[in-house]
C-alpha cells in the first residue's frame, strides 16, 4: 500500500468523524430550539437582562446592567480580583455612566 | 495508475516521498503536530464557547426590557424612589412602567450567591405564560405571601430534596421562611439557575427596602422605534439616573466575550509566541542532515521546484492535520464535555455551576481566522528556508 493511500484512509476517517459531528450539531440545534421558546418567555416575563453563567461577582452575573467601574468599587484603589474578571471583557459602552 | 495524468502522478510520487520523509522523523513531526494541535484546540475551544454564549444571548435576550432605569449616587447604583414613576407620567409614548426589586443574597453556609427578584409579573410581556417556564408549580401570587419559585441549582445547593420550606436571613439576621411553590425547568437553566422569584412585599422585607423604594424601573414604550428618543427624555428628566436601553443590553454580549478579555488575550499571545518560536526555529536554517538530504536529491537530478514541493507537502500535512485535529477536539470539548477545561476560568469561584447545553459556534470566519493564524505562518516558516537551501549548489550542501 502506498503511503498516500494510508493518508487517504486517515483523511476519510476525519471526514467521517467531522460529518458525524455536523449531524450532531444539527440535532442539538433542533433540541435547543424548544428550550429557546421557554427561555424567551422567562426573559420577557421577568425582564431578565443577562445569562446566568458566573455568579461570583455582580459584574459578571449581570454585566449588562452593571457599571464598568463596578469591579473596582470595593474600596478606594481596589483592584479587580475575581477569576472570572479575566474571562469577561469590560463592555465598551461609553453611553452609560 | 495508468489513467492518472503525468503531472498528477508526479505529485503523488512527491506526496509519497514526503510522507516517507515525515515518517522517518516521526517523533519530531508528531511532537510538532500535537503541540500545534493543542494551541489550535485552545483557540478553537475559546472561540466556539464564547460564540455559543453570544449566540444564545442574542437570540434569547431579544425580549429584555426596552428601557431600564437605575438610580445612581456617588457612582454606585442604589434604590430608586417609586415617586420617579409619577415624574415619568408627563412623557408621551410610555406604555408601562414596572417597578422591580432585585438583588443578591449571599448564602454564607454554602458560599453561594443567589439572585433574588420580585415584580408584578402579570403586568410584564408574556407574564401570563410564565408558568410554562416551570417544571412544576406556579409563580407566587400576590395573595400568597412567603412563597417563591427557585432555580434548579438553588434547589440543589439548599439541599431541599422533597422539602418545600427554606429560610433566608434578613439584614437583622432574623430568619424569613419561604415555601417553594415552583421550580424552574431545566431548559431555562442558562437564565434562571440562581434565581429566587418572590412577591414584592417579601423581597422588600428580606432586603429591608422601604415601601417607597424599588431597585429599578422597567419601561415599555408604545412604539419600539422611539426607544432611544424616550430614553434620552427620561435621562433629561431624571438626571440622577442611568438609563439603559434594550440595544445597549443586547450589545453587551457581543463584546463581553472577545479577544480583549484577559484570558483570551493570554490564549492568543500564547499561540502567537508558540508560532513565533516555531517560525524562528525553522527560519534560522535547516539541520545539517536536512541540507545533506537536499544536496543528495539535487545530485540525483531533482529540481529546486521538486524539493520545494516536498517541503510544501510536508508542512501542509503537518499543519493541516494539526488544524483538523485541533478543531475537531475543540468541538468535542465544548459540545460533549461542557468546555470543562475553560469552565473553571469562566465561572471562577462561583458555587453555582451551570450545566451548559450549548451549540458550539463554528463559523467559516472563525475557522479562517484560526487557519490563517496557524497553517499560513507554518507554511511560510518551512518553505522559505527550504527554498534558500535548495538554491545552494549541491556539492557545497553535502560537503
Amino acid at each position: 500500500m502506498r503511503p498516500s493511500h494510508i493518508l487517504l484512509i486517515i483523511l476519510l476517517f476525519f471526514f467521517f468523524v467531522d460529518t458525524s459531528l455536523f449531524i450532531h450539531s444539527q440535532q442539538l440545534k433542533e433540541e435547543l430550539r424548544s428550550d429557546e421558546k421557554i427561555q424567551k418567555i422567562a426573559v420577557a416575563g421577568l425582564g431578565l437582562t443577562d445569562l446566568c453563567v458566573a455568579t461570583e461577582a455582580r459584574y459578571t452575573r449581570h454585566p449588562a446592567v452593571s457599571d464598568p467601574m463596578a469591579p473596582f468599587m470595593d474600596h478606594p484603589g481596589a483592584l479587580e480580583h475575581f477569576p472570572t474578571g479575566s474571562f469577561w471583557a469590560v463592555k465598551a459602552n461609553k453611553e452609560t455612566r | 495508475m495508468a489513467m492518472i495524468p503525468k503531472g498528477l502522478e508526479k505529485q503523488f510520487n512527491i506526496l509519497d516521498f514526503s510522507l516517507s520523509s515525515l515518517w522517518r522523523r516521526k517523533l519530531k513531526n508528531l511532537g510538532i503536530m500535537l503541540v500545534f494541535a493543542l494551541v489550535i484546540f485552545l483557540l478553537g475551544s475559546f472561540q466556539m464557547l464564547t460564540g455559543a454564549l453570544s449566540n444564545s444571548a442574542e437570540s434569547v435576550l431579544e425580549n429584555t426590557p426596552e428601557i431600564t432605569i437605575q438610580k445612581m449616587s456617588a457612582g454606585r447604583q442604589e434604590a430608586i424612589p417609586l415617586a420617579y414613576k409619577e415624574k415619568l407620567r408627563s412623557l408621551y409614548g410610555i406604555r408601562a412602567i414596572i417597578p422591580r426589586v432585585w438583588g443578591y443574597y449571599f448564602d454564607g453556609s454554602n458560599l453561594a450567591n443567589y439572585t433574588i427578584m420580585a415584580l408584578e409579573s402579570d403586568s410584564m410581556p408574556s407574564g401570563n405564560k410564565l408558568n410554562l417556564t416551570l417544571s412544576h408549580g406556579h409563580f407566587p401570587k400576590t395573595t400568597e405571601p412567603d412563597t417563591a419559585v427557585i432555580g434548579r441549582s438553588v434547589h440543589d445547593i439548599l439541599g431541599l430534596g422533597e422539602r418545600r420550606i427554606f429560610s433566608l436571613f434578613k439584614p437583622d439576621l432574623s430568619l424569613k421562611s419561604f415555601e417553594m411553590v415552583g421550580l424552574f425547568d431545566q431548559g431555562t437553566d442558562l437564565l434562571t439557575n440562581d434565581l429566587i422569584i418572590m412577591n414584592l412585599a417579601d423581597a422588600r422585607e428580606l432586603f429591608a427596602i422601604p415601601e417607597t423604594m424599588v431597585t429599578d424601573l422597567c419601561v415599555y414604550v408604545a412604539n419600539p422605534v422611539e426607544i432611544e428618543t424616550i430614553a434620552k427624555k427620561i435621562a433629561a428628566l431624571l438626571p440622577d439616573t442611568r438609563v439603559l436601553t434594550k440595544s445597549q443590553i443586547q450589545k453587551t454580549y457581543q463584546v463581553v466575550f472577545s479577544w480583549r478579555s484577559g484570558f483570551a488575550s493570554i490564549c492568543l499571545l500564547t499561540a502567537l509566541i508558540a508560532f513565533a518560536i516555531l517560525a524562528w526555529d525553522k527560519a534560522s536554517g535547516l539541520s545539517p542532515d536536512e541540507r545533506r538530504e537536499i544536496g543528495i536529491l539535487k545530485i540525483l537530478g531533482w529540481e529546486t521546484a521538486d524539493i520545494l514541493a516536498v517541503r510544501f507537502w510536508e508542512s501542509t500535512l503537518v499543519s493541516t492535520f494539526a488544524f483538523i485535529i485541533g478543531c475537531t477536539a475543540a468541538y468535542i470539548h465544548v459540545a460533549f464535555f461542557d468546555a470543562s477545561l475553560l469552565k473553571p476560568v469562566m465561572i471562577g469561584w462561583s458555587v453555582i455551576h451551570p450545566s451548559f447545553k450549548l451549540l458550539p459556534s463554528v463559523t467559516l470566519a472563525d475557522l479562517m481566522l484560526i487557519f490563517s493564524f496557524s497553517v499560513m505562518p507554518y507554511l511560510g516558516a518551512t518553505v522559505i528556508p527550504a527554498w534558500r537551501c535548495s538554491t545552494v549548489p549541491p556539492d557545497s550542501a553535502i560537503r
